[in-house]
């Protein structure tokens, strides 16, 4: 009887995730296939599934009649630093919440949980003020300058890291001379590589798809990341949408293929998410 | 987990104490490593929070510097309809989609939570959509949803039925956009689920099972409290991040990127983030803004605590 009640349960298991699984993908191949139609077609009712003929050249037109590859680079720029930014900071400041003893430590790391219930809705506009004050409008410095000052997902994720390490470690390295920034950088910041690629490829998939900072900061073209820049492309590709889909298929592609590559990590990321 | 490790900070603190606070060697050092979140607190946290409400309580234009008006700000939020109607819209599309996409979160990671074959192909099915940009689920949404030529019309029109307007409509848009809303977001839900369904002793569902219970009743009895912890983290978690809801319905709703033009038809999409945004950046009416933003955060503070309070009558936790 409990064989057959597992059976049920894998059969149910089976039903459950295989429709909605169909659910996910159906979208996307629909999309994928518009990219490839011609716009006579892309626009037949009714649906015509299969592309003929199939136009490669829509993605060839998107790469060489607009700014998509200005664009990519925008995104990549913003994307490194604050990916360099993130795991430079968090990293640091974790290390000192997790394994060094200051003044105020408790008190601080107090006001880094604090800094989790606020939403960020209520900063948006003085910090616009600041970064026009600075000089910053119109660039993408904005972007990626806050992951440089810790934001408190990957400190609340490496403190978690540092924490597992034993103390022998640090005493070892203290013995051998090393300063408190020295052991960090030398002996424990190495130990933490699956966290590391946790919050690289964390930060990498949210700064690579973020919509709401480059619609307030950027307002010459030339500056658009990807996710703004394929927006913004519909006014000069009207009767011809289906080169918008082509476009935004190819936006999805770097961040797809980082995904497949490293989709470990992203589950390690999501689910730590929920366990802060 | 917050709770907990403020709990772990106060006992961290007892034993501090003892101590006292001396600045040696150490010290320093940790202080040195702190400061990157110290410059982040002090100038885009704290600063910002003090501007922000005199701002709520100035008329601010960013050209003028900004002039103290007292509460005339949230005295004219109080009249101003389209302020209501974005109140409602938020509400109504959180507490359709808040739910929705947690119970199929829970629902997906359970059938998900035993070995299956191709299991790592069904988690990257249902994680591409999170990984994907607003922009990028416009455009494979419109497959769907195109009035005109998207796939749902042509099977209503397929079956016999009217084709209809979807994102077009006042009736539709909400539902239409929650439901693209899930699509996307589910997998990551999901994912949160399986972490905290590795908790869940198998041994409780032996005994269930020798009891005789069934899938549903073992999945009402035995994870439904047992994962009522990771339930209540979601619940709170996707509250919070869904009435601040701008990405999406920008991008759904408004026409290229254009920002005044999003929030249709004739508001009926439009949200407090989005009406923020309007009036703040679009119109300069940065103490307006301000005064949504205070407003928003309030109704935010209040549900949060009213979601900490119920807990304990529906949470379930472990001795």
């Amino acid at each position: 009887m409990k064989k057959n009640f597992h059976k049920n349960r894998k059969k149910i298991g089976y039903i459950v995730i295989i429709l909605s699984s169909l659910i996910m993908f159906t979208p996307f191949i629909t999309a994928t296939l518009n990219s490839l139609k011609t716009y006579a077609q892309y626009t037949a009712v009714p649906v015509e599934w299969i592309p003929d003929p199939i136009r490669w050249e829509n993605y060839s037109d998107v790469w060489q009649m607009t700014d998509f590859a200005l664009y990519g680079w925008n995104s990549l720029i913003v994307t490194v630093m604050s990916v360099l930014g993130a795991i430079l900071s968090c990293s640091m400041v974790a290390y000192a919440f997790a394994r060094l003893e200051f003044p105020f430590k408790n008190s601080l790391f107090f006001m880094v949980l604090g800094t989790l219930m606020i939403p960020p809705v209520v900063m948006i506009i003085p910090q616009f003020i600041i970064f026009r004050h600075l000089g910053f409008l119109d660039t993408l410095v904005p972007l990626w300058i806050l992951e440089w000052l810790a934001q408190p997902f990957g400190v609340f994720l490496m403190r978690q890291a540092f924490l597992g390490i034993p103390k022998a470690y640090e005493e070892a390295a203290t013995l051998d001379g090393c300063t408190p920034f020295q052991t960090y950088w030398r002996v424990f910041l190495p130990m933490c590589k699956p966290q590391l690629a946790t919050l690289t490829i964390f930060t990498f998939m949210t700064k690579w798809n973020e919509i709401m900072a480059p619609v307030i900061y950027l307002s010459s073209a030339e500056k658009y990341t990807l996710p703004i820049g394929v927006l913004q492309m519909s006014g000069a590709w009207f009767g011809k949408e289906q080169y918008l889909v082509a476009a935004a298929i190819m936006s999805l592609i770097p961040i797809l293929i980082v995904f497949l590559l490293t989709e470990k990590f992203f589950i390690k990321g999501a689910s730590s998410s929920g366990l802060k | 987990m917050i709770l907990v490790n403020t709990e772990t900070v106060k006992t961290q603190r007892k034993t501090k104490k003892k101590k006292g606070p001396v600045l040696n060697h150490e010290g320093k050092w940790g202080l040195l490593m702190v400061t990157p979140y110290l410059l982040q607190f002090i100038i885009f946290i704290f600063f910002t929070l003090l501007a922000s409400l005199y701002f709520s309580f100035s008329s601010y234009d960013m050209l003028n510097p900004p002039e103290w008006i007292g509460l005339e700000n949230y005295n004219k939020l109080i009249q101003d309809p389209v302020f209501w109607q974005s109140l409602k819209n938020t509400i109504y599309f959180t507490v359709l989609f808040v739910p929705t996409q947690t119970i199929l979160a829970l629902i997906l990671a359970v059938a998900l939570n035993q070995s299956l074959k191709g299991l790592k192909l069904f988690r990257i099915a249902h994680f591409i959509p999170v990984i994907s940009s607003w922009t990028v689920v416009l455009y494979v949404a419109d497959a769907i949803f195109n009035p005109r030529f998207g796939l749902a019309n042509d099977l209503l029109v397929k079956i016999g039925l009217q084709p209809q307007q979807w994102l077009n409509d006042e009736q539709q848009v909400i539902p239409v956009l929650v439901a693209v809303a899930v699509w996307k977001g589910v997998g990551y839900m999901m994912v949160i689920y399986l972490a905290g369904l590795q908790n869940v002793p198998e041994d409780l569902y032996e005994s269930a099972e020798i009891e005789g219970a069934g899938v549903l009743k073992k999945f009402r009895h035995v994870t439904v409290p047992l994962i009522s912890g990771t339930t209540f983290l979601v619940l709170v978690l996707s509250t919070i991040t869904t009435f601040q809801a701008f990405e999406q319905i920008y991008v759904m709703t408004g026409n290229g990127g254009d920002i005044t033009s999003a929030g249709g038809p004739d508001n009926a999409s439009m949200v407090l983030m989005l009406y923020l945004f309007q009036q703040g950046f679009s119109f300069l009416k940065m103490g307006y803004a301000s005064a949504i933003a205070w407003v928003l955060f309030l109704i935010l503070f209040v549900i949060t605590m009213i979601q900490v309070k119920l807990q304990k009558k529906w949470v379930h936790y472990e001795k």
